[in-house]
């Protein structure tokens, strides 16, 4: 007669669902990982965090079959594996859920579910019966309600996050990576994420979770590994380590204050906007700003809060002149009207725009970190059109020295900084036109702890210039901490402000999700 | 490891990470960004190489590299190398003209046809047709930038209209060119684009192509309009939240193109001493040929004039050599179409940042 202890102590023995050890990977003369460890059990829901450039991505597309070792040890279940292509690392059991999801827009939700091994009928036809039968199922085991019939690109971006989840699942993933899956999604979407785990543990499945934000590693992490320059400096249990270890761990020495001290604001009014409408273009699906009043005082740093789909990226492109004809209302800089016909106006103005996505809109990757410094400013730099290198050169030194931008020089592709450098490039290119109001979308996304507090300190620095400032952000800590007010943005219209010293998180997050019950009803149906 | 070795993989590890995360895939070779800067040059210098060796001899003497032989090559594409330098403009900002061959035809009727029936002056003429050129690309940029139809498809239709504007031009037929004083003749002055200049040596052709090469060099290097250009075609809704012209630099481009293919068309009639609606027929396969091989991406964005420009001698060098060992043109053809292959082959082991 075995006790039921000595059935536990047997699963204890098991060897864990996943092992690498000692992974080395050099790219060219650069070595990215010098022996990393890492271990995942059945079930767990294991967080991976650093610094952006400590590894963890090489690591884990050494995992999905996308880069060869240099040399190391993968073990699933106790069994080397050798995980030479994406096709064998699929064939193991990983599943990656990229950030960039790995979907095809133009198709339907069971398309992409069985992209490349679709049912047929005995005829050889496309079998769509049993491709909808079987995408309701997969869909309804990890808990989503979605019509397997529906595009994927009518989709939000976490319904499109749960059809990435469910189509690794179905191909018997045992081990899914999850690359920073929350970045682009809605608090209400992100706790849809996370309810879904506990399914996801339940089957065994072993999670690795790469994320920058401490709040939620603490929520639904059970262990959790550090990196740092290419190694793993130390794994722990979540729920007994408190954060301050964690992000000294990270930075290898403690930050002492996330957020700066802020001097008070001016009192001199430097944005004034009236009754701005944007008109819906005829793509539609986003929320334009409805009837939207706003001052910004000199030296003021103003939050936009509000859920995904608020419109926050809309009214800041709106007052960057991006809606062009489709604005109405007038807005007022120091007291003059400004035309803000299309970008070139606004920059011509004295408006900064750092948007959302670097990427797609802010950086020229091909280009080097100088270029994209100095693409704003090159008119000024120039005379009568013909460019002065020295001036370039000088303007982009003291950029790259101001804004302390790690780049090994100037005239390196911009793609290969992290991104919490190319961030500050996008940055840099702004200060250089010398900006009296700053629009920000975001300045933190995707960015590391370090970087973040370098940001910030850049914000205040800016502010006690009198730079007028207006942050959108979805993570309430950020706009508490930076922020002079905050107003709170909802179907494109400002619904309340706040004093964000005399406001909370939840006083921010109740007046961006009033009426939400009834918005997510209709979204569902 | 010491304190200075953990600094310095630090720094490295930050500056490699980005890579890894794209398609770092088997194949990714290391190859040097540099090498693709130069790869044009590495293959203008093989087929050089390749075109000395299986060059004819004659009296002991290598026809191919007989100075008469080259300066013939550069003249023979120096057509198709101004309407490259021209294209060049388009594809950096991710566009395309397919056009310029026939605005070359139309040049090239029109040139004859002002002088020959209206008896203009030559310089009124060049000046008409190089306006002509201009406004037809300007409105072929406006077309596709501020109504947003695809560049293909207005320049596929502005060939259509070119060449439909020839025709009726000239009533359908070629005007040949005759000179000589009076009504009814071409000044003789014209008749230098098909001499040579420096005692009997350099061709008049070969010359505009170099200056023009140069000139369009200089832009590209010196000029805050060129990088316009190339921040438009390496991201255009970051170049347009930059404050850059989106609008403008696109016409530009596009009217550079224009004109040059009208300047490619008046030294067309020089040369052939008439103007056909028919003349340029496929020339802007091969200009894009010239560009494609001289390493521009076709994404916009990345690319050199003068690897252009190494593009279409190469391509001079190889038509010359296979017709001097007297090599059937649709051979010819085979070879011309596997070498633009090789050369985009190459580029996609370009890191597709």
């Amino acid at each position: 007669m075995t006790s039921p202890d000595a059935v536990e102590t047997g699963a204890g023995d098991a060897p864990p669902l996943l092992r690498m050890s000692g992974i080395v990977k050099h790219f060219g003369g650069v070595r990215a990982l010098r022996g990393a460890d890492l271990t995942v059990g059945a079930g767990e829901v294991h967080a991976l965090l650093g610094e952006n450039g400590a590894g963890k991505s090489t690591l884990m597309n050494v995992l999905s079959g996308v880069v060869r070792p240099d040399n190391g040890i993968i073990e699933i279940d106790g069994v080397s594996v050798d995980l030479s292509s994406p096709a064998a690392a699929q064939h193991a059991g990983v599943g990656m859920i990229h950030q960039e999801l790995d979907l095809v827009p133009q198709a339907s939700v069971m398309e992409n579910l069985f992209l490349g091994r679709e049912p047929r009928t005995r005829l050889g036809v496309l079998d769509r019966a049993a491709m909808r039968e079987h995408a309701t199922s997969l869909l309804r085991e990890i808990g989503v309600d979605l019509a397997p019939t529906r595009s994927l690109s009518s989709l939000r971006v976490g319904e499109q996050q749960m059809v990435a989840i469910a189509k690794a699942l179905s191909l018997d993933a045992r081990i899914l990576v999850m690359d920073e899956p929350t970045s682009a999604l809605s608090d209400t979407e992100v706790e849809r994420l996370f309810a879904m785990l506990p399914r996801l543990r339940a089957r065994g499945v072993g999670v690795i979770f790469i994320s920058h934000r401490m709040d939620e590693i603490a929520v639904i992490a059970d262990r959790a590994t550090v990196m740092r320059d290419g190694c793993d400096v130390g794994s722990f249990e979540v729920a007994r380590t408190p954060p301050g270890e964690v992000i000294r761990l990270m930075v290898g020495q403690p930050i002492e204050q996330l957020f700066p001290d802020r001097e008070p604001p001016g009192s001199t009014t430097r944005l004034r906007v009236h009754d701005l409408t944007v008109t819906p273009s005829t793509e539609g699906g986003r929320s334009e700003p409805q009837g939207v009043e706003l001052t910004v005082c000199a030296g003021e740093v103003l939050g936009l809060a509000g859920l995904l789909g608020a419109g926050r990226t809309e009214l800041l492109d709106a007052l960057f002149g991006v809606a062009g004809q489709r604005m109405t209302g007038t807005v007022e800089l120091d007291g003059e009207p400004v035309r803000l016909s299309d970008p070139r106006a606004a920059i011509a103005a004295g408006i900064g725009y750092v948007p959302e996505d670097r990427r797609a809109s802010g950086l020229v990757m091909k280009e080097s970190v100088g270029a994209n410094i100095v693409l704003s400013a090159l008119p000024a730099l120039s005379r009568l059109g013909w460019r002065s290198r020295g001036n370039e050169r000088e303007a982009v030194t003291s950029s790259v020295r101001d804004l302390q931008i790690k780049t090994a020089t100037p005239d390196v592709a911009v793609g290969t900084l992290s991104g919490g450098n190319q961030q500050k490039v996008v940055f840099a290119r702004h200060l250089l036109r010398q900006p009296r109001l700053l629009l920000l979308d975001e300045p933190t996304r995707g960015v590391d702890i370090g970087a973040k507090s370098e940001i910030y300190r850049l914000l205040a620095r800016l502010a006690a210039d009198g730079v007028a400032v207006i942050v959108a952000s979805s993570e309430m800590p950020e706009l508490l901490g930076v922020c002079d007010r905050i107003a709170v943005l909802r179907g494109g219209r400002i619904v309340s402000e706040f004093e964000a010293a005399q406001t909370s998180q939840e006083d921010l997050l109740a007046a961006a999700s009033l009426e939400q019950d009834t918005t997510s009803a209709v979204e569902a149906g | 490891m010491n304190a200075e070795g953990t600094t310095t993989s630090e720094k490295a590890s930050e500056a490699a990470e980005p890579e890894g995360t794209e398609g770092s895939r088997r194949r990714r070779l290391i190859i040097p960004e540099r090498f693709f800067t130069f790869q044009s040059y590495v293959a203008l210098v093989l087929v050089f190489l390749a075109a000395v060796i299986f060059s004819p001899r004659r009296d002991g003497g290598i026809v191919f590299l007989d100075s008469d032989n080259l300066l013939n090559i550069v003249r023979a594409v120096s057509e198709i190398g101004i309407l490259a330098v021209g294209v060049t403009f388009v594809i950096l900002v991710a566009g395309i003209d397919l056009s310029v061959g026939a605005v070359l035809g139309l040049a090239a009727t029109g040139t004859a046809s002002l002088m020959m029936v209206n008896d203009m002056g030559m310089a009124l003429t060049v000046l008409t047709i190089l306006a002509i050129g201009l406004t037809f690309g300007a409105a072929q940029g406006y077309l596709s930038a501020r109504l947003g139809i695809q560049a293909f498809i207005v320049t596929l239709a502005g060939m259509q209209i070119a060449r439909g504007l020839a025709r009726i031009w000239s009533g359908g037929q070629g005007i040949p060119l005759a000179y000589g004083e009076g009504p009814g003749l071409a000044p003789e002055t014209f008749a230098l684009l098909n001499s040579r200049t420096f005692n009997g040596t350099v061709p008049i052709p070969a010359l505009i192509f170099a200056a023009v090469g140069a000139i369009a060099i200089v832009v590209v290097r010196k000029t805050v309009f060129a990088r316009h250009i190339y921040a438009i075609g390496g991201n255009e809704r970051a170049a347009r939240l930059s404050g850059i012209p989106v609008l403008r630099v696109k016409i530009a481009v596009f009217a550079i193109s224009g004109l040059l293919a009208a300047l490619a068309g008046i030294i067309h009639a020089g040369q052939l001493n008439q103007g056909s609606p028919n003349d340029g027929m496929t020339y802007e396969l091969d200009a894009i040929a010239a560009v494609v091989i001289g390493g521009t991406s076709l994404m916009g964005g990345v690319g050199t004039v003068s690897g252009t420009l190494a593009g279409a001698l190469l391509l001079g060098i190889l038509n010359n050599i296979l017709a001097l060992n007297n090599i059937d043109t649709n051979v010819q053809m085979l070879i011309k179409g596997g070498i633009i292959i090789a050369a985009a082959g190459v580029q996609t082991f370009r890191s597709r940042k």
